[in-house]
């Protein structure tokens, strides 16, 4: 597929790939700002760690294709984001075990409590 | 053998767990000590080591990344005396829901590990990697109260922005490594030009350090994680983790931008004026001691980043000897609170009224210690202030000294509102000497000591001068 593309002279150069890992970053933003669940957040960083991922692989294709090391990096990416969901998620159970709950709007229970003057 | 002081720990971790599985629940006390003992040989190891590198490089050890491990070895050697009376259950008040005593000390002995490799770390795919497994563990650490709302709250709350943070930094690495075709930091120090994507890239590196280093205004997460969390991993928190923060920025900062370093002035004196002044203006009104604590901790972090201001290379053993004497003190104060916590169970800044007619000796040790952080001299905190401000003032940044100087005086004003309590306040009826455990007692008392000893005796700062003034000049050339 890519060789017809590149044949027809419409292959994605490096800016293509740039705006598209821009734009899964940004729609990562916009999940983490907007989600009420907390299992929605931790869905939205996984774009954001993605996003970043696809970055090292495209500069890795267009800047030295002979090299591996933007794959090297985007595989720990993709484990370090297992970890990182996996300690996520089990934090996320047991809140819910406690407060029977993961609704980020309602977790105010640690707030500032100031002296009145 | 330069990495010999990690694979301890490593060990030690591995051990640790592993003796967990087959000791009775009576018998896990020794955990305790054996992970005293793994840290106390790694850090033998890695005064007994020379420096060097591996891997073609790729791991290396230098001056700077000797005393932040020296940093990081201390702070985690005092958390384990400071968490071992609540864990092991030698308290008044129990704390509900903590346990797991061999898997704590494993999760926090790997977030250690995480910060070492991170100070030599010569890469990116080493210093994400790395970072990460200094930061991930905290999440678990910080809801490890598993009964208790408050702490899973913290967990959840510093699981996000955490991620977020990593997010950032991550995307900002890979920027560097498209710009560079490298993930070599010598060699991305040496492909970057200043442009519009670099300081891009900057930016969002930024972020996820002042994530780590809580600087404003990405200090969000971290009264409600300290407010939370369990006090001895508030303790690490506040100590090791904003020297990781500070590795981090090392690693950036001089090693990847060290010779623009000096154009990023302005920058780095706003963030630091920014975070030391709403440290400061938050910590007077509150109640809570852990969360007076965080935002004490937040407007030290704005002191510390004024090492990075100008073009003396003077700055890197003034941090570094800032993070020493901030350890020493900061941990003086939470040997106290946790102290407090264990015989009471009162956490408010009120609640320790009478605490000098009760325990003289302990009320002492936390006057002392707070002095240091506020910086009166002859204490450590002062001197350590005193060589950052003059860094600032050399840079020409003198609206900034003038800025911190005012802020010290603020912080005074709030320190002294404990000592007040401690000292003026009437005590509570039918109060009795409280009684302190001797690992507790210990702990407190050697850090107390170490904050005056350290501001008194200049052999600490010489030495640290003496051994990373050229490190900068080396690293730019």
């Amino acid at each position: 597929m890519p060789d017809i593309l590149a044949g027809l002279g419409l292959a994605p150069g490096i800016v293509h790939w740039m705006v598209l890992t821009a734009a899964l970053f940004a729609v990562g933003l916009y999940g983490i700002l907007t989600r009420r669940s907390a299992v929605g957040v931790l869905m939205a960083v996984e774009l954001l760690l993605n996003s970043a991922a696809l970055s090292f692989v495209v500069f890795n294709h267009f800047r030295m294709p002979a090299l591996v090391d933007g794959q090297v990096m985007a595989v720990f990416v993709i484990a370090v984001a297992a970890a990182e969901v996996v300690v996520g998620m089990a934090v996320f159970v047991a809140l819910y075990r406690v407060s029977h709950t993961v609704d980020l709007n309602r977790l105010d229970r640690l707030k500032n409590d100031e002296v009145k003057p | 053998m330069c990495m010999l002081p990690e694979l301890i720990v490593v060990a030690t971790a591995l051990t640790v767990l592993v003796a967990d599985l087959f000791l009775s629940e009576r018998r896990r006390v020794v955990l305790a000590l054996l992970t005293l003992v793994g840290l106390a040989a790694a850090l033998a190891a890695l005064l007994a080591a020379p420096a060097g590198s591996l891997f073609g490089g790729r791991f290396s050890v230098d001056e700077v990344a000797i005393w932040f491990k020296v940093v990081f070895l201390l702070a985690s050697f005092l958390t384990v005396c400071l968490s071992l009376d609540q864990l092991d259950g030698r308290v008044k008040v129990r704390v509900r829901g903590i346990g797991l005593r061999g898997e704590y000390y494993a999760v926090l002995l790997s977030t250690l590990v995480g910060a070492m490799f991170l100070v030599s770390a010569r890469d990116l795919v080493t210093l994400y990697v790395s970072l990460e497994l200094a930061t991930i563990p905290l999440f678990a650490l910080a809801a490890w109260k598993r009964s208790d709302a408050g702490s899973q709250e913290a967990g959840l709350k510093y699981v996000v922005m955490g991620a977020l943070a990593s997010a950032f930094l991550l995307y900002g690495f890979s920027l560097l490594f498209g710009l560079a075709g490298s993930t070599d930091l010598a060699a991305i120090a040496a492909a970057v030009r200043p442009s519009p994507a670099l300081f891009l890239a900057l930016a969002l590196v930024t972020t996820g350090i002042g994530f780590k280093l809580t600087l404003v205004p990405f200090h969000m997460w971290a009264g409600d994680v300290y407010e939370g969390a369990p006090l001895p991993v508030i303790a690490y928190l506040s100590v090791a983790s904003k020297a990781v923060g500070l590795a981090v920025m090392f690693q950036i900062f001089y090693r990847v931008l060290g010779h623009m370093v000096k154009d990023l002035g302005p920058l780095l004196a706003f963030l630091a004026a920014a975070t030391m002044t709403l440290g400061n203006t938050v910590a007077i009104v509150q109640r809570s001691i852990k969360r007076f604590m965080a935002f004490s901790a937040i407007s030290q972090a704005g002191y510390i980043v004024m090492g990075f201001l100008g073009p003396d290379a003077g700055g890197v053993p003034a941090m570094l000897f800032y993070m020493l004497a901030y350890v020493a003190a900061n941990m003086a104060v939470f040997g106290v609170i946790i102290f407090y916590a264990n015989a009471t169970g009162r956490e408010r800044i009120e609640e320790y009224r009478g605490l000098a007619r009760t325990n003289p000796l302990l009320a002492l040790a936390m006057m002392l210690a707070l002095f240091s952080l506020a910086g009166i001299p002859p204490l450590s905190g002062f001197v350590g202030k005193f060589f950052l401000f003059s860094i600032a003032s050399k840079a020409g940044f003198h609206w900034l000294v003038a800025v911190a100087a005012v802020n010290s005086t603020i912080s005074l004003y709030y320190y002294l509102r404990i000592v007040r309590q401690m000292y003026i306040e009437p005590v509570y009826p039918e109060a009795a000497r409280l009684p302190v455990t001797p690992t507790l007692a210990a702990t407190v008392a050697v850090t107390t000591v170490a904050s005056l000893v350290l501001g008194l005796v200049p052999v600490f700062y010489e030495v640290i001068h003496n051994q990373t003034i050229e490190w900068l000049a080396k690293l730019v050339g």
